[in-house]
């Protein structure tokens, strides 16, 4: 390589500036959505009216002499029903945005014309989407545990049951695969330039094999091993087993997280590749305006 | 002889279109946007690109600011290899391509001016320091703590500007920057322009105002259809046509009239320059406007033609393009606005 005729500017790559990049996106994700105050507010609700409808129908049939408890013990483990039901919306909000947010900020970026001038800069998309993603994650996480605890509140669920941390631990090394997920969200909407009929699909597929309402194994086996293949799967049934009497997909916690931290390598550098790809793909063909 | 900053060989580029004709399967056809172009643009100059919308202009930005993968050829900015070196090319450039668009409307200007300088690399400490300098140079003055969404057009098109210098780039492509602002905006843009220039800043600027070219370019580039049809000075250009006079004509011109002076004697190429509510200007290119007037009113009363003025002019970059393709740049430009406000490329 040879060097610049005319010079460089103020551009000085560094590992400081590079995670100013880093750090500048996701800045700038939270100074925008917190001028939309509403959005933040609603996502709290969200997973508990989400996860209400299964939990009332639960309680209604309950009431009508069913031992619901009971028969919900036999296939799932435990007979709190109302935690299952909380646990499994609220990891779907974390999985949805995770991929929502994405989809939309790419999708945004596209419509509102900035998304050239942010791929004109010299910005590693890896720092970019990385950015982007670290918020998607640093929200998903924090709505997650405020959602949880409110609903526990509404469905008087106890909170404090169970090992804590350690489901902590599942939604973290969960979150990480996600990031993956959502780089190959991001190459479908760069290849289709359309967010919304993919969430409205996507959304219904991921809970149903995420077992959001129900566990996996009452899914016939081919099914079932389509939803083991799915990182969320595993995140969902870790937080479970972690805070109620659920079984562990490998009976033990640890091999249940390595599985996870398995697709924590391979997601992430999948998803990359394939955003990589389809980017270089859209250059070729119609640019990255196009919308 | 200052060095080539940005060096273009056989440079194409080709995209598959789809028509679509109701139910009917949508048939692909071949654009060449770029056809083999060779461009030199040396250190230090300001270098206009000029053509109507569709002619090339947009996606040789695009493909030498990298937003584009070339199908054939090479170049090379600032140095660098455009295919195998695309980061260190994005470095070397400050970019106005989007105009308004390109910035976010819920950040303050500011905050937008020190988003994007991270994403340039830019060390915290330089990009408050810049921000300040572009403050004051740009006379933003309260309006950089205010939201986009508050702005005026003219307000964004400046912020737009201070977003392309915010790295301080030794190469500035300014796509149609004045296009929305306000006569005294638009002449201390201009004169910004230069100042950088001055400061050593190489700038390719694209705009549909002629005068806007003639007043600030160094050298300009004519594109139309993929290709460029003229390069060099503006006086060289003009000097080219091998045209000693223009006339410039305004009124009510019936259809056919414009085709029956181009076939009188002495007449180079004449070509509507504009229309507007059914008066018509034209330009016509011809080698001695005083032999030729006594005829050309003989043609005009004719044909019906209700003058309303009739003048000699000295010839224009506008000229240059009407001799080169028989057609007008600004009345090629305003059919492209008219179609995309029928619907064309916009939103869906």
């Amino acid at each position: 390589m040879a060097g610049p005729i005319a010079g460089l500017g103020y551009y000085e790559k560094s590992a400081r500036t590079s995670f100013g990049v880093f750090s500048s996106v996701l800045k700038a994700r939270f100074r925008i959505v917190s001028r939309y105050k509403g959005a933040l507010l609603m996502e709290l609700f969200m997973p508990i009216v989400f996860a209400a409808l299964p939990i009332l129908l639960g309680v209604s049939i309950a009431s009508g002499g069913v031992d619901v408890g009971q028969n919900w013990k036999d296939t799932t483990g435990t007979a709190d029903f109302k935690a299952y039901m909380l646990i499994g919306s609220s990891t779907f909000m974390v999985v949805m945005l995770m991929t929502w947010l994405v989809g939309f900020w790419l999708r945004r970026e596209m419509v509102s014309g900035t998304l050239e001038s942010v791929w004109v800069s010299p910005a590693k998309k890896y720092l970019i989407i990385g950015g982007v993603t670290g918020y998607a994650l640093i929200r998903a996480f924090v709505a997650f545990v405020l959602s949880f605890v409110l609903g526990s509140f509404v469905f008087g669920i106890n909170l404090f049951q169970g090992n804590m941390l350690m489901a902590a631990m599942f939604i973290l090394v969960g979150l990480l695969p996600l990031w993956g997920i959502s780089f190959m969200f991001g190459a479908l909407i760069l290849r289709i330039k359309e967010a919304d009929s993919i969430i409205n699909l996507l959304q219904w597929v991921l809970s149903f094999f995420m077992g959001v309402f129900f566990p996996i194994t009452v899914l016939p086996g081919f099914l079932r091993l389509i939803a083991q293949s799915f990182p969320p799967t595993w995140m969902t049934n870790g937080v479970r087993a972690a805070l109620l009497d659920v079984s562990f997909f490998f009976e033990t916690w640890y091999l249940d997280l390595a599985m996870i931290l398995v697709f924590a390598a391979v997601f992430p550098l999948m998803g990359y590749g394939i955003f990589i790809a389809t980017e270089r793909r859209m250059k070729k063909t119609q640019g990255m305006g196009m919308y | 002889m200052a060095q080539a900053i940005i060096k273009v060989e056989n440079l194409s580029k080709t995209f598959i279109s789809k028509e679509r004709k109701k139910f009917l399967r949508p048939k692909k056809r071949t654009i060449e946007a770029l056809k083999d172009v060779d461009l030199t643009i040396y250190d230090g100059e300001i270098f206009g690109l000029l053509g109507p919308n569709g002619a090339g202009k947009t996606t040789l930005i695009k493909c030498l600011t990298t937003l584009l993968i070339p199908s054939g050829g090479a170049a090379w900015v600032n140095g660098f290899d455009l295919l195998k070196e695309e980061n260190m090319v994005r470095a070397s450039l400050g970019c106005m391509l989007m105009g308004e668009r390109g910035l976010y409307w819920k950040l303050t200007g500011r905050e937008n001016l020190d988003y994007f300088g991270a994403l340039y690399h830019v060390p915290k400490e330089k990009r408050v320091e810049r921000i300040t300098y572009l403050k004051e140079l740009l006379k933003m003055g309260e309006f950089i703590d205010r939201t986009v969404e508050t702005y005026s057009s003219g307000q964004k098109m400046i912020m737009a500007f201070a977003k392309s210098l915010i790295n301080n780039a030794p190469i500035l492509f300014l796509d149609e920057p004045t296009v929305t602002m306000d006569v005294h905006a638009a002449r201390d843009l201009r004169r910004i322009v230069k100042q950088l220039n001055k400061e050593g800043h190489t700038i390719v600027y694209t705009t549909h105002q002629m005068y806007e070219a003639e007043e600030l370019c160094d050298r300009v580039a004519i594109i139309d259809k993929g290709e460029i049809i003229a390069l060099g000075t503006p006086t060289e250009l003009k000097k080219s046509l091998n045209v000693k006079d223009a006339i410039e004509l305004e009124g009510a011109i019936p259809k056919g009239v414009v085709q029956i002076i181009k076939e009188m004697p002495g007449v180079i190429e004449a070509a509507i320059k504009e229309e507007k509510r059914g008066t018509t200007t034209l330009g016509i290119m011809c080698e001695n406007s005083r032999i030729i007037l006594p005829k050309l009113m003989e043609v005009l009363l004719e044909n019906e033609v209700q003058i309303e003025y009739i003048k000699p002019m000295d010839a224009t970059l506008e000229d240059v393009f009407i001799v080169k393709t028989g057609r007008a740049l600004s009345v090629d430009t305003a059919e492209l606005a008219k179609e995309k406000d029928r619907g064309a490329g916009g939103l869906d």
